[in-house]
C-alpha cells in the first residue's frame, strides 16, 4: 500500500510537456514503419533546398534532404541512443556512487583468499608477462590464506580470516575527478575525433560521460542514509551487508534520481546534439536534429530548416524540464 | 590552508595528466589511427605518380610513420596482436613516453595537416578566445550579481517572475542552439544585423580595431554571458533569499537600514561564498562554449581550432585543446580559492 503520493494537480505545462514526450517517444520507437516518401539520409537532388511544398511538406536542407524525414530520424536517435545511454548511465552511477557512499574507504573487506584467486586468474587471462611464474606466486599465497582462514575458523569461529580493504571511494572519487577535469562537451569531442563513431561506441562514449554526475549526487546521498538508524537496524538484524546496501540504503540513496534523470537526459541531449551539430565523429548517413541545424550555415536564407528541428529540440528539453518539476515536487502523507 | 591548497592543486593536475594520457592513448589506438588515415593519403598520391614496387610502398609507408612519429611502440609495453599475444617491454623509447617528455617541455608537437607546431596555432588562436571568455566572464558575473541583487529583492511581481522563468529556460538549452538562435535572429539582413560584414584591412589606431572587435564580437558575447547566466544567478538568489530570513538581517532591517543596502552590504558578502565554487566551473565551461561560439559566429579562436582539428582527426591539435582546458581548469581553481581567501578573512592562511 502507498502511503505516499504525488499531487495530482498538474498544471497545463505539464500536460503539454508530458504529451510533446509521448509524441517524441511514439515517433522514435515507430519510425522504421511510418510510411515516409523519403528516406532521411538519401538527398533528393531535384529539390536542392526547396521550401515547404507538397513533396516535401517541411522543405528539403541545402544537400537535397527531407526535413521531416530529419526530424522523424531525429527523434529516433533520442530514442535508441540518448535514452539508453541516459538509462546506462544511471545504473553505473547509481552502482558506483552508493557503493562508494556506503562502504567507504575501509568498510569493504574482502579476504585476501579471494583477492589472490582473483588476481591469479586474471593474470593468466590477460597473458601477462612471467605468467607462469607469478600465476604460481599468486596462486600460492592464495592457497595460504584459504588455509589460514580455514584454520582459523576451526579454532576461533567463523569469519575471522586475514581480510584487505578496498578503498572504494578513493577509486571511484579518482575516476570521476579524472572525467570531470574537462568540461563534458570538450570530453566528447576529443574522445569522437576519431573515424566516425558505430552506434554502440556512441553510446558507450555518452555513457561514459554521463554516469560521474549521478554517481557524485548518489554518493553524497548515500552518506547521509548510512548513518540512519533504519541501516543500523538492518545490519543489527544480522542480514549480509550486501543485502542491507541493496534493499535498504539503495532505494533511499536514489530518491534525488527521480528529478535528476530527466535533466540528465535533457543535458545528453544537448550533448549529443552538440556533437552531430559540429559534425564530430558522425557517420555519413546519420541525421539528426543537430546535424540538421548545421546544414543552416551553407544557406542562411533557408529558415525551415533550423526551425523545425530547432523547435523539436527546444521543445523536448524544456518538456523534460517541466517532467523534473513534476517529479520534484515534495510528497505528500495521504 | 597552504598545504591544503596544495593538495588540491595537485590533485587537478594528477586529474589533467590522467585525462591527457586517456585521449593521447584512445587517439592512438583507434580502429582508424592517424597512422593509416596518413597512409591512405600516401597510397592515393602514389597511384597518381605510376606503379610503384611494394619495396617502395613499405618504404614511404615507414617515412609517413617516422614523419609523424608513429614508429616506435604506443607504451612502455604492447602486446603482439594475434591469438599467442605475448608482451613486450619497450623502455623509454616509446610514443606514449616521448609525448610526455615533450609536454612537460612545452612541446606540443607537430600538427598533422600542416606539419606547424601546435604551440604556435594555438598561440594565434588563443589571441581570440582569451579576451572573448574573459570578456564574458566578467560580464557573465556582473550581470549575475545585478540580476540577483534584483529578484531576491521581493518577488511575485511579474517583473522577476518573467525574468526568473527566462532564466529557468536559459537553463536548458545547450549553447549551440541559443547561439544559432542569435545569428539567425540578430545576424540576419532579412531581420536585424547587429554583425555587419567585418571590415577588412588594417585599422588606423587602437580604438577603432577595439570597436571593430567589439562589433565581431558582439554576438558571441552575447550567447556565451546567457549560456551561463543561469548557472550563477539562480544559486546565488536562492543563497541570498536564505540569508534574509536569518537573524542578523532583521536586526539591519529593524535598524531602519533600506532593503537595498542591507542586500548589498550585510547579505551580499555571506551568500557569495557559494557563488566561488561555481566560478571554479565557470571559466572551463566559457572556454568549452567557445568551441560552439566560434563554429557558429566563424571566428578564428581556439575553440574553432579544435573543431575544426577534432573533424579532420588531427590529434596533436586535439589532445593539446584538451591541455589547454585542464589547465585553465587549474587556473580557475587557484582563483577561487584566492577569492575566498579574500572574501572570508576566517579562510586566510595563518601567517
Amino acid at each position: 500500500m502507498n502511503l505516499v503520493r504525488r499531487p495530482r494537480s498538474l498544471a497545463v505545462a505539464h500536460w503539454l510537456a508530458i504529451g510533446w514526450l509521448g509524441l517524441v517517444l511514439a515517433t522514435g520507437l515507430l519510425a522504421p514503419w511510418l510510411p515516409l516518401p523519403y528516406p532521411a539520409a538519401t538527398p533528393d537532388l531535384l529539390h536542392i533546398a526547396a521550401p515547404p511544398t507538397p513533396p516535401h511538406y517541411f522543405g528539403t536542407d541545402a544537400l537535397g534532404r527531407d526535413v521531416l524525414a530529419g526530424l522523424v530520424a531525429g527523434a529516433r536517435r533520442l530514442v535508441v541512443l540518448s535514452l539508453p545511454a541516459v538509462g546506462l548511465a544511471t545504473v553505473v552511477g547509481m552502482a558506483a556512487g552508493s557503493a562508494a557512499g556506503f562502504w567507504g574507504n575501509s568498510r569493504l573487506r574482502i579476504p585476501v583468499a579471494l583477492v589472490a584467486w582473483l588476481l591469479a586468474a586474471g593474470y593468466w587471462l590477460a597473458a601477462l608477462p612471467a605468467r607462469t611464474g607469478i600465476t604460481g606466486c599468486l596462486l600460492l599465497i592464495g592457497a595460504a590464506s584459504s588455509f589460514f582462514a580455514w584454520w582459523r575458523t576451526r579454532t576461533t569461529g567463523p569469519g575471522t580470516g586475514p581480510t584487505l580493504a578496498v578503498p572504494l571511494d578513493s577509486l571511484i572519487l579518482g575516476t570521476t575527478a579524472v572525467l570531470g577535469a574537462i568540461p563534458r562537451l570538450i570530453l566528447l569531442v576529443a574522445l569522437a575525433a576519431g573515424p566516425p563513431l558505430s552506434p554502440t561506441q556512441l553510446l558507450g562514449l555518452l555513457t561514459l560521460v554521463a554516469w560521474p554526475e549521478t554517481a557524485r549526487l548518489v554518493r553524497a546521498h548515500m552518506l547521509r542514509v548510512r548513518v540512519q538508524p533504519f541501516i543500523e537496524a538492518a545490519q543489527a538484524s544480522g542480514l549480509p551487508e550486501w543485502r542491507v546496501w541493496l534493499r535498504h540504503a539503495l532505494p533511499h540513496a536514489c530518491q534525488p534520481l527521480y528529478a535528476f534523470v530527466p535533466l540528465s537526459l535533457a543535458g545528453l541531449v544537448g550533448l549529443e546534439n552538440a556533437l552531430a551539430f559540429l559534425g564530430i565523429g558522425q557517420a555519413p548517413d546519420s541525421v539528426s536534429w543537430g546535424s540538421l541545424l548545421t546544414t543552416i550555415r551553407q544557406d542562411p536564407t533557408a529558415w525551415w530548416v533550423a526551425t523545425m528541428p530547432g523547435l523539436a529540440l527546444l521543445c523536448t528539453l524544456l518538456a523534460l524540464q517541466q517532467v523534473a518539476e513534476i517529479l520534484k515536487r515534495p510528497l505528500i502523507l495521504k | 590552508m597552504r598545504q591544503w591548497l596544495l593538495v588540491r592543486l595537485g590533485r587537478a593536475v594528477v586529474a589533467a595528466w590522467g585525462i591527457a594520457s586517456l585521449v593521447f592513448l584512445v587517439s592512438r589506438v583507434l580502429p582508424v589511427s592517424p597512422e593509416q588515415l596518413a597512409l591512405i593519403e600516401m597510397e592515393d598520391l602514389s597511384r597518381q605518380i605510376g606503379p610503384a614496387t611494394s619495396n617502395e610502398v613499405a618504404a614511404s609507408q615507414q617515412a609517413v610513420r617516422q614523419r609523424l612519429g608513429l614508429a616506435a611502440p604506443l607504451f612502455y609495453a604492447t602486446r603482439t596482436t594475434g591469438p599467442a599475444g605475448e608482451w613486450h617491454w619497450h623502455g623509454l623509447h616509446n610514443q606514449y613516453h616521448e609525448w610526455l617528455s615533450q609536454v612537460v617541455r612545452g612541446n606540443l608537437g607537430k600538427s598533422y595537416l600542416d606539419g606547424q607546431p601546435v604551440t604556435a596555432l594555438l598561440g594565434q588562436a588563443l589571441a581570440y578566445s582569451v579576451p572573448l571568455a574573459a570578456g564574458a566572464a566578467s560580464l557573465a558575473t556582473t550581470l549575475a550579481l545585478a540580476l540577483a541583487l534584483y529578484l531576491a529583492r521581493g518577488s511575485g511581481s511579474a517583473g522577476r517572475t518573467l525574468v526568473q522563468a527566462s532564466l529557468a529556460t536559459l537553463q536548458v538549452v545547450p549553447l549551440f542552439l541559443l547561439a544559432l538562435i542569435l545569428l539567425l535572429l540578430l545576424a540576419n539582413p532579412a531581420v536585424i544585423n547587429l554583425m555587419p560584414l567585418a571590415s577588412h584591412g588594417p585599422a588606423p589606431n587602437l580604438l577603432v580595431a577595439a570597436g571593430r572587435w567589439a562589433v565581431r564580437a558582439a554576438l558571441p558575447l552575447l550567447s556565451l554571458v546567457l549560456a551561463v547566466l543561469p548557472a550563477l544567478t539562480l544559486p546565488l538568489v536562492a543563497s541570498l533569499r536564505q540569508e534574509s530570513s536569518t537573524p542578523y538581517a532583521t536586526t539591519a532591517r529593524a535598524k531602519g537600514l533600506p532593503l537595498g543596502r542591507v542586500l548589498r552590504r550585510h547579505l551580499l558578502p555571506n551568500a557569495l561564498l557559494p557563488l566561488f565554487t561555481t566560478l571554479t566551473d565557470l571559466l572551463p565551461t566559457l572556454v568549452a562554449g567557445t568551441v560552439v561560439v566560434e563554429v557558429v559566429f566563424a571566428l578564428p579562436g581556439s575553440g574553432r581550432l579544435l573543431a575544426e582539428a577534432a573533424a579532420a582527426h588531427d590529434y596533436p591539435v586535439v589532445v593539446a585543446g584538451v591541455l589547454l582546458l585542464a589547465g585553465v581548469r587549474l587556473l580557475s581553481l587557484i582563483a577561487a580559492d584566492i577569492l575566498y581567501f579574500l572574501a572570508d578573512p576566517r579562510l586566510r592562511p595563518a601567517t
